[in-house]
């Protein structure tokens, strides 16, 4: 049973963290979106004015704001601006 | 209908291929390409892409059902390279196949430009190294796009 969830960086995200993903512990009744971003903006703090301009997926789906919640299991993307095409 | 996300170069003659329709009378193609750009001693070589391999497709097809439905396209290509694309080289090829030319403009216009804007695509860029005499200066980040216009 997993008790994590794994949060995964694009972009100028990536670089901020030094790496492409993380595995964060949330209690198994659950968290938030802005929990599991804060605890990483403070052991990343570069990655705090990149989340000010990023939508955030969860289980490929983007969330409605920060308090959407997380279950040990999810997957959330932070996506900084796009840039395709 | 075609979207997808390839590693491989893009090719002009499968898309047009993918649009083959005896009812349509209009086929417009874009070919957005990596250019050159900078200045001595900071030239782009190559522009990086990446993408949200679990979201990048829904994001394609819901965009083509729009070209569909608003705009009355008949057949919709869109495929975006990823990976380290050399300048010269195609990064994106839009196509739109319709009854007519108006509605193909503006349905392949509409998909180029919500592309760059939704769909969780990336790109950086990278550098030449630089030839003697002329000491890379650091390039600020991200320095706007090199691609379609």
């Amino acid at each position: 049973m997993k008790s994590s969830v794994r949060v995964l960086f694009f972009a100028t995200a990536r670089e901020a963290v030094g790496a492409p993903s993380a595995d964060r512990e949330v209690p198994a009744a659950g968290s938030t979106i802005e929990a599991v971003l804060s605890g990483l903006v403070k052991e990343h703090p570069r990655l705090e004015p990149v989340l000010a301009s990023s939508r955030i997926a969860r289980n490929g789906r983007y969330v409605a704001g920060p308090r959407a919640r997380v279950l040990p299991g999810d997957e959330i993307a932070v996506h900084p601006p796009y840039s395709g095409g | 209908m075609t979207c997808e996300i390839t590693s491989h170069p893009l090719s002009l003659a499968r898309a047009e291929r993918h649009l083959a329709d005896r009812a349509s009378g209009a086929v417009v193609l874009f070919a957005g390409r990596v250019r050159q750009d900078g200045a001595p001693g900071r030239r782009i070589a190559a522009l990086e892409y990446e993408t949200d391999r679990r979201m990048v497709l829904e994001r394609l097809r819901g965009l083509e059902r729009q070209a569909i439905r608003r705009f009355g396209a008949r057949r919709v290509y869109i495929i975006h390279r990823i990976g380290r694309i050399r300048v010269g080289a195609a990064s994106v090829l839009i196509g739109v196949a319709a009854p007519h030319r108006s509605t193909a403009f503006h349905a392949a216009r509409f998909l180029i430009e919500e592309l760059k804007r939704e769909v969780p695509i990336w790109k950086a860029d990278r550098w030449a190294r630089a030839p003697a005499g002329h000491p890379p200066r650091t390039p600020p980040r991200r320095r706007g796009a090199r691609s379609p216009g």
